[in-house]
């Protein structure tokens, strides 16, 4: 290991002393070309004691000095302009158009919608606690539904990355005083792998209404002016039944499918309809914990997952595409 | 839960329903179903069953509900009275987290291959047949929903439900070793754990030549099958189960079944009494209960029913308690909940949405900074990317870093303490693809420890080649001198800036494209006779040119009217770009 750490600031000082685009190329090849040290370290893996470890170990080295060169040649570049095409001017060009990012636009629709509603925005933080997270959403320590959210925490058990943005609404519950309407986009997180079709961040919409005589028709109907608001009027929605904690009653509800309209496809999983969120009229317990007398008030909350939505909307497949930096938008087109 | 929908009709004979109508209103009344499936001439449901109904993972409390929906019959699997003897058995219960047992002891087994119905049944529900008793025992579990397990009692006399304070390990059914913690409910014989509560152990495991057996149905603390579950890294039909509030209350009907069944096919004799320790019994309490309530939490007239009558309610005046199988059944809006889900939700119009009268504004002023910078920097010709948060890397000091603790995607433990450093990703990610010339933004949360406190800001970064423009452009949307220029970077923390009392952005509706290979650029010279309408010659071979490859046209150079259109593609591989590229300019 004491090896690894040497080759590690020795790496440092290479790339660190390169001052043009070429030396830095060498040390690049130097250390990460096919016939570079790190190639030759791993080829070494198998002969280690602990064959595992030193092979994390070498992996977290390698990541660290690609990285390194990367920075590095942001600085060499400025230096020497290595690339032609970067420093040919175009003489002439359509004009060169900004983009918003299909969640932005997305939430964007959502926001209007609701202001048209009468609803605020709201926000909260992302490195949330226990308490906002979960036990004032009717969560306790040991509650069953803890298992569906695993959490990545910052300092266990007290701090994590919210796993919803149901925190924003304990926060507003809190501070605000009814009656209030507020919506909430927000990014969350789940300690889950990343796949072309799962991610550990999520992006949710949320929103509540707290007044004196709310209803779950109240709830239904700002759904469906939603759902025609975005897909016009033919639009066929489902609601239903569904439990979660922090709300009593509780609904879930579903789109009919895009692609199949009822009839069942692979994208619905044969069910013809594709779930969207769930809503409820907020449990009595979330607004007693909030300071806020249920006997008086009574309010409904929902949560909305974007991510699916944007995706089928956007033409987008594999999900690490929304944060993983091979989203583009063609710079003459809207 | 999956449940066989023909075996489901052994329950309610008079369900007269197709499966797929049948889907959609468990679906309506909670269960959500997502599809069926047609297996072996079955038609399965796979139900999601939340986690306050532990009733509903059995085919008895899905039948109750569906009894009450259809209003028809449940009808009970046939038990015959069982004759149990005087013999105790020998069962000591030390541990304060067993809730309820029922055990007996029998004898005589004549243990064998299970019958084919009994393996099909368990196969449809994803369990692997291993010998008719232990297969009966799971057969019970899937028809009540409460577990229950079987002991060989020639290779244990003796059983003793305790909390572990003296044993380090276990070896399970299948051989693996568990090693134990203080506190873990465990069954032992005195000399060594033979089960946990959740999953049996190899050393007291039924085969085909056991004789003699004890057999248990019990109902734990949820909470201490939770930890053991969970800190064992276990997890079971039994422990799914377990971990819930199951009903005690079910035990006697279950227990006689399963003792019922086991002497039909394993023609075995009950030698044992039955054991019945019940320490605490908690009866269901009864719930006040106002019924316009459903109407006023509905907003529209539900009708009287007799839904909480058919549910198994008591009903005295207005106090109503439910039965004890329905733990979930709490408070009121609980009740308002089974009159409505019985009711339902379909029922309710949609066509109402809340009263849009706006209410006093508690928007955050940020909110609409944040909009307005979104709007500026697109009218600039910036493009909004977004990334992860959580980095490599930190940044200097390093002890001012925030890092996860558990998170399986280990390589990024850090939370980015600036928004550069997600702007430097994006920036050798388009590198990548090929794409140059790229202005982008993020706007997004910074964090850091400051004084043991958790900070995050919201920061705007901002990347642009042309680094005068970079700053011309920071300072055009932000009257600050807190614009933090680095070469072609610039962060600028948006929470110390000055902020609009309200905004109200832009609807663009604008395309974005997943890259999935390299742009591709290729330049093309044509010469004319005169000055040409650069535009015109854009449009003419915009059009030229399928636009589900054609990223961008831009003209390079004009040079005594040879023009030099520099053509970038992408969605396409090389070869196919340079064919597209010299037939559209005549190149060959
Ligand atoms: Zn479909």
């Amino acid at each position: 290991m004491d090896n690894l750490s040497k080759i590690q600031s020795e790496s440092k000082t290479k790339i660190k002393t390169a001052t043009t685009s070429a030396e830095l190329e060498k040390v690049h090849i130097e250390l990460l070309g096919r016939h570079g040290l790190l190639h030759k370290l791993f080829s070494d893996i198998k002969n280690q004691p602990d064959p595992k470890a030193y092979g994390q170990q070498l992996n977290r080295l390698k990541n660290e000095i690609e990285e390194l060169i990367n920075k590095k040649s942001l600085s060499v570049e400025t230096h020497d302009r290595a690339s032609p095409q970067k420093n040919n001017k175009t003489v002439f060009s359509l004009p060169k158009l900004g983009h918003l990012h299909p969640i932005t636009i997305t939430e964007r629709q959502l926001n209007e919608l609701f202001r048209k509603l009468g609803f605020s925005l709201y926000d909260g933080p992302e490195i949330e606690t226990d308490e906002y997270c979960f036990q004032r959403l009717n969560v306790p320590i040991d509650h069953p539904s803890r298992e569906m959210q695993d959490s990545i925490y910052i300092h266990e058990p007290e701090h994590l990355l919210r796993t919803q943005t149901s925190s924003i609404e304990a926060r507003l519950l809190t501070q605000e005083k009814p009656p209030f309407k507020a919506a909430f986009p927000g990014r969350t997180y789940r300690n889950e792998k990343v796949t072309k079709s799962n991610h550990f961040i999520f992006h949710q919409y949320q929103g509540v209404a707290v007044d004196k005589n709310i209803t779950l028709k109240d709830a239904i109907g700002t759904f469906n002016t939603l759902f025609k608001g975005l897909y016009g009027n033919d639009v066929h929605a489902r609601y239903r039944c569904k439990y979660y904690p922090e709300v009593e009653p509780g609904m879930g509800f579903d789109l009919e499918c895009f692609s199949c309209h009822g009839a069942g496809c692979s994208i619905c999983k044969g069910a013809g309809w594709i779930e969207m969120g769930g809503a409820g009229i907020i449990h009595p317990k979330v607004l007693t914990m909030a300071g806020i007398d249920p006997k008086i008030w009574r309010g409904f909350a929902f949560a909305l997952g974007l991510d699916r939505w944007v995706m089928a909307k956007f033409n987008i497949k594999d999900i690490r595409t929304l944060l993983g930096g091979n989203l583009a938008y063609k710079p003459n087109e809207p | 839960m999956k449940i066989i929908y023909s075996h489901l009709k052994t329950w309610l004979p008079d369900l007269a329903i197709d499966a797929k109508k049948l889907r959609d209103d468990l679906t309506l009344i909670g269960h959500f179903s997502s599809g069926y499936e047609e297996i072996d001439s079955e038609i399965i449901l796979d139900l999601e069953i939340r986690q306050n109904r532990a009733d509903c993972l059995g085919y008895y409390g899905i039948a109750r509900d569906l009894a009450v929906f259809y209003k028809i019959n449940l009808v009970l699997p046939q038990i015959n009275t069982i004759n149990y003897s005087n013999t105790p058995v020998p069962i000591t219960i030390s541990s304060p987290d067993v809730h309820r047992i029922q055990a007996t002891s029998i004898s005589n087994i004549k243990n064998s291959l299970p019958p084919d119905w009994l393996i099909r049944f368990l196969k449809l529900h994803d369990i692997n047949s291993i010998n008719t008793l232990v297969d009966l025992t799971n057969f019970i579990m899937l028809e009540w929903g409460i577990p229950c397990h079987a002991f060989d009692t020639n290779k244990s006399t003796k059983l003793i439900w305790e909390n572990n304070q003296r044993y380090s390990e276990f070896i399970s059914l299948d051989g693996t070793k568990i090693k134990l913690q203080p506190q873990n409910l465990v069954i032992s014989d005195g000399k060594e754990v033979l089960s946990l509560s959740f999953i049996g152990g190899q050393n007291s495991g039924i085969n085909l030549d056991t004789t003699d057996s004890i057999l248990e149905m019990a109902v734990y603390n949820r909470s201490r099958v939770r930890n053991d579950s969970r800190s064992l890294k276990t997890i079971t039909e039994a422990s799914i189960r377990l971990d819930k509030e199951l009903d005690t209350e079910t035990i006697p009907l279950a227990f006689s079944h399963l003792i019922s069944l086991i002497l039909k096919h394993c023609h075995a004799i009950v030698s044992g009494k039955l054991l019945d320790v019940y320490p605490v019994k908690i009866p269901p309490l009864p719930i006040a209960f106002d019924s316009q309530k459903p109407s006023l939490y509905a907003g529209i007239d539900i009708p009287q029913n007799d839904t909480l009558k058919r549910l198994g309610c008591t009903i005295k005046n207005n106090l109503i308690t439910p039965p004890s199988l329905r733990k979930d059944l709490t408070i009121e809006e609980d009740l308002i909940e089974e009159i409505l889900r019985f009711y339902g939700y379909n029922k309710i119009p949609t066509d109402q949405p809340v009263d849009p009268t706006p209410l006093p504004d508690i928007t955050p002023p940020i909110l609409y900074l944040i909009e307005k910078l979104k709007d500026d920097l697109v009218a600039l010709g910036y493009d909004e990317v977004r990334s992860w948060p959580l980095v490599r890397h930190c940044e200097e000091p390093c002890d001012a870093a925030i890092s996860t603790q558990n998170s399986i995607n280990s390589d990024y433990p850090y939370l980015r303490q600036s928004i550069i450093q997600s702007l430097q990703n994006q920036y050798f990610q388009y590198e990548k693809y090929k794409l140059i010339n790229q202005k982008f933004y993020e706007i997004g949360k910074i964090f850091s420890l400051e004084n043991g406190q958790y900070i995050e800001k919201y920061a705007l970064g901002m990347y642009n080649s042309d680094s005068e423009e970079l700053s011309r452009d920071a300072r055009s949307c932000v009257s600050t001198d807190k614009i933090k220029l680095d070469g072609s970077f610039a962060q600028i923390i948006l929470d110390d800036l000055p902020k609009p009392d309200k905004y109200i952005p832009q609807i663009i509706n604008n395309t974005a494209i997943e890259l999935t290979s390299q742009i591709i650029t290729l330049d093309a010279n044509v010469s004319y006779d005169s000055p040409q309408d650069s535009t015109k010659l854009i449009e003419k071979y915009t059009s030229l040119i399928d636009p589900s490859i054609l990223w961008s046209i831009e003209i390079a150079d004009i040079y005594q009217n040879r023009y030099t259109f520099r053509v970038s593609y992408y969605n396409c591989d090389a070869l196919t770009a340079k064919k597209v590229h010299l037939n559209t300019f005549n190149l060959n």
